[in-house]
C-alpha cells in the first residue's frame, strides 16, 4: 500500500521531474562538488569558479610554513619527595612540539598547561593532569603564550625526570625551588 | 518554459542548500572532541551516549530528508507514529546487531544507499510508483530502510576502538538518543509542516518539494558514491 499521495499530475510531469532531480544533481556533482570535496575536476569547472583551493584547504597532515627552523631540548630534573618544577616553553600560536618524558621510577604529579601570554596564572588552561612515569606526545600550541609541565614528585623517593622535545618554540623557563632561569635551547641549524 | 523555469530554481535552492549543509557537516560522521570521547571512555556512560545520539539524529540532514519524505503526506498522528515506529525498528535492529556482530560494512555504501532512500521516498510522494507495474508497500519500504540507516550509525560507531567494557549499555543508551533525537527533530518537523498545511501553497508546492527533495538525494547519493570511488583507503 502506498502512502495517500494528494497529487495526482500527468505522468510525463512525474517522468520530467525526476529526471531533471537526476540530471540536475549530477551536474553539481560533477561541476562543484568533486572538485570542491574530492579534488576531481573533469571539466575544468572547479578551477574555472575557484573551487579547487577549498579541496586542499582540507589536509592536515602536513604544514610546511614555518619560517625558523625548529629547536631541540633536553632537560633533567632532580625531584625530591614532594618537591615540584615547572617547565615552560615560549610558543606561538599553532606552533607545534613533540615530546616525551619519563622518570627513573615512579609516578610523579603532572599538569600541562599553557599561559596565554600577557594574561598571567589567572588565565591559565590545562590540558593533562594525572599522575605518571612516563608521557609522551603532541602538542599544538592555541594561543601565544608560555606552554609546559608541572611536575610534583608525590612519592617517597627521590626521581630523576629526563623531558626531550624538539618543536617550534623560541625559549624556555624553568621555574622551581631557586628561582625562574631561562634557557636558550638552540635550533638545529643557523 | 516559465513553469520549468520554476521547477529549475528550486532544485537549484534545495540543492545549494544541500552543498551548504554538506559542507559544514560533511559526511555524516562523529567527529572531533565527540570522536575522542567515545575512543576514550572505558565503561558504561549512559547520558554522554544518550547525548551523542540525539545529536547525531538532530544533526543529520540525510536522517532528517528522509523523515520529511515519509511524514509529507501523512496527516494522521496515528500513522505519522506507525511510520516512525517502523522506521525506528528498522534502525534499532541493524545498529545493535551491526555493533555487537560487528558487521564491517562500508560507510560510503551505506550513506549512498541512505541517499537513496530518500530519492525513493520522493518518487514516490510525486506519484512516480503509480507509473510503475508495480507498488511497492511503503511500511515495508521504510523498515527496510530503517534497517540501513542503522547499519550506517553502527558502521560509523564501529570505526573507533570501542571499548568491550560497557559496550551493549553504551549501545543502548546511544539508540535511546538516537529516538529522542528522532522526536525532537519529527516534532519540529511536524509543526513547520502543518502551518505550511494551513496554506493552500503546500499542496501547490508539494510536488516540486519532493522534486527537491529528489534531487537532494540523488545528490548526496552521488556524493558518498564519490567518496568511495575517489579517495584512497587507508
Amino acid at each position: 500500500m502506498a502512502t495517500e499521495s494528494q497529487i495526482n499530475v500527468d505522468p510525463r510531469k512525474i517522468f520530467t521531474a525526476s529526471l531533471t532531480a537526476l540530471a540536475l544533481a549530477v551536474v553539481l556533482l560533477f561541476t562543484v562538488i568533486l572538485p570542491a570535496e574530492f579534488e576531481f575536476d573533469p571539466l575544468g569547472t572547479g578551477r574555472l569558479l575557484g573551487l579547487d583551493a577549498l579541496a586542499g584547504a582540507g589536509n592536515l597532515a602536513l604544514e610546511d610554513d614555518q619560517l625558523e627552523p625548529h629547536r631541540q631540548d633536553f632537560v633533567e630534573f632532580h625531584l625530591e619527595p614532594f618537591q615540584s618544577v615547572e617547565y615552560k616553553y615560549q610558543m606561538d600560536l599553532d606552533a607545534p612540539m613533540v615530546f616525551s618524558w619519563s622518570t627513573d621510577g615512579g609516578e610523579v604529579y603532572y599538569d600541562m598547561h599553557a599561559e596565554p601570554a600577557g594574561l598571567g596564572a589567572e588565565y591559565a588552561e590545562s590540558f593533562g593532569i594525572g599522575n605518571a612515569s612516563a608521557k609522551m606526545g603532541t602538542y599544538h600550541a592555541p594561543f601565544a603564550g608560555i606552554h609546559g609541565w608541572f611536575w610534583e614528585n608525590r612519592g617517597r623517593q627521590a626521581v630523576e625526570l629526563r623531558l626531550y622535545s624538539a618543536g617550534f618554540y623560541v625559549g624556555s623557563t624553568i621555574f622551581g625551588d631557586g628561582g625562574e632561569f631561562q634557557r636558550n635551547p638552540e635550533p638545529v641549524f643557523e | 518554459m516559465s513553469v520549468s523555469l520554476k521547477y529549475t530554481a528550486w532544485f537549484a535552492i534545495a540543492s545549494m542548500a544541500m552543498l551548504v549543509f554538506g559542507s559544514t557537516a560533511l559526511a555524516h560522521t562523529i567527529a572531533g572532541n565527540d570522536a575522542s570521547f567515545v575512543q576514550g571512555i572505558d565503561g558504561p556512560a549512559i547520558l554522554p551516549f544518550i547525548y551523542l545520539g540525539a545529536k547525531h539524529m538532530v544533526t543529520g540532514y540525510d536522517h532528517l530528508l528522509f523523515l520529511i519524505g515519509v511524514i509529507f503526506f501523512l496527516y494522521r498522528v496515528r500513522q505519522v507514529v506507525q511510520y516512525v515506529t517502523l522506521f525506528a525498528l528498522g534502525h534499532s535492529i541493524t545498529l545493535l546487531i551491526g555493533v555487537l556482530a560487528n558487521l564491517q560494512v562500508n560507510a560510503y555504501i551505506i550513506d549512498a544507499v541512505i541517499g537513496l532512500s530518500i530519492v525513493y521516498k520522493a518518487f514516490e510522494n510525486i506519484g512516480g510508483f503509480k507509473l510503475l507495474p508495480f507498488q511497492p508497500d511503503t511500511r515495508i519500504a521504510v523498515f527496510v530502510f530503517g534497517l540501513f540507516h542503522g547499519l550506517g550509525l553502527a558502521t560509523k560507531l564501529q570505526e573507533f576502538e570501542l571499548s568491550g567494557n560497557g559496550l551493549v549499555t553504551n549501545i543502548i543508551s546511544f539508540n535511546i538518543g538516537v529516538e529522542i533525537g528522532q522526536v525532537l527533530a519529527l516534532s519540529v518537523i511536524l509543526i513547520l509542516l502543518s502551518v505550511w498545511r494551513t496554506s493552500t501553497s503546500y499542496i501547490r508546492h508539494a510536488f516540486t518539494t519532493n522534486a527537491a527533495l529528489m534531487c537532494g538525494g540523488f545528490l548526496l547519493a552521488g556524493y558518498q558514491l564519490a567518496g568511495y570511488f575517489l579517495l584512497p583507503v587507508y
